[in-house]
């Protein structure tokens, strides 16, 4: 089945190759109020991703899911993630560009604070 | 108010707007760029009896594949924004579970997709990323 004609399958799909996005990745902008680095790593079969907050907010390990670029698998190109804080639900989604990890940050806040769901994005370079 | 990074914080103390994203920016048909595309085609962006909804089309033959239409989140650029400039959504499939993640800039919408097959069929999953005009 297919929702779209890039769904179709592929003669042989290869697993998907994590080592592009293994390691530690900082944030070009110092001045950045998001995140301002974050970690992938192997384990085991899983990859973890823990993220360091601005200012220095460790936002413990979450697990990271892996995307190839074709349905026939290969290097990975991009991730998504996901943190509950409970007051607040944050998606993160990344993909590579050049050796450049593009990350976006969709967050939903669950209090009565009153504050807005967003939208940021920041660019990171691998140490 | 808690907080895991510093924008999650209003600046000064000030009061945030209330919590509702305004969608309306976003809101109409917007069309693939690519017309050669072989992922998705068209996105329809709507309030329905309040509610913010996403239909999205995948290119297929003769005609595009219907997707329906499902519940989306609309986001602002910050806490203290209400005006619309993102949006997320979720299809179920069950063969395939496809995570629509867009924002808009300067007239253009910016499509990621995060795609991941449950059928055992052996297809990888993948990730795809493509730009829409109204």
């Amino acid at each position: 089945m297919i929702s779209r004609l890039s769904d179709r399958a592929p003669d042989r799909a290869a697993p998907i190759d994590p080592s592009p996005l293994l390691g530690e990745w900082l944030n070009y902008d110092v001045a950045s109020r998001n995140i301002s680095q974050l970690t992938l790593a192997q384990r085991g079969d899983d990859i973890a991703l823990r993220i360091t907050g601005v200012p220095d907010i460790d936002w413990g390990e979450t697990i990271a899911y892996p995307f190839a670029l074709t349905v026939d698998g290969g290097e990975a190109v991009a991730f998504k993630a996901a943190y509950d804080f409970g007051f607040v639900t944050i998606a993160v989604l990344a993909y590579l560009n050049k050796r450049l990890l593009v990350v976006d940050a969709y967050s939903t806040f669950n209090d009565d604070s009153g504050r807005s769901s967003y939208f940021a994005r920041d660019h990171f370079y691998l140490r | 108010m808690r907080y895991v990074r510093a924008e999650d914080r209003p600046p000064n103390g000030d009061a945030p707007p209330g919590g509702h994203v305004d969608p309306s920016p976003m809101l109409g048909t917007w069309f693939a760029t690519d017309k050669q595309s072989a992922g998705v085609v068209k996105l329809e962006l709507a309030e329905r009896d309040g509610a913010f909804v996403v239909r999205a089309f995948g290119a297929g033959t003769p005609e595009p594949v219907d997707w329906g239409e499902v519940p989306a989140v609309a986001y602002a650029k910050s806490v203290m924004s209400d005006e619309g400039m993102a949006v997320s959504a979720s299809y179920d499939f069950g063969f395939l579970e496809s995570l629509l993640a867009a924002y808009s800039k300067g007239g253009i919408l910016v499509l990621d997709t995060f795609n991941t097959f449950k059928d055992g069929s052996g297809r990888s999953a993948y990730f795809s990323r493509e730009f829409f005009h109204r």
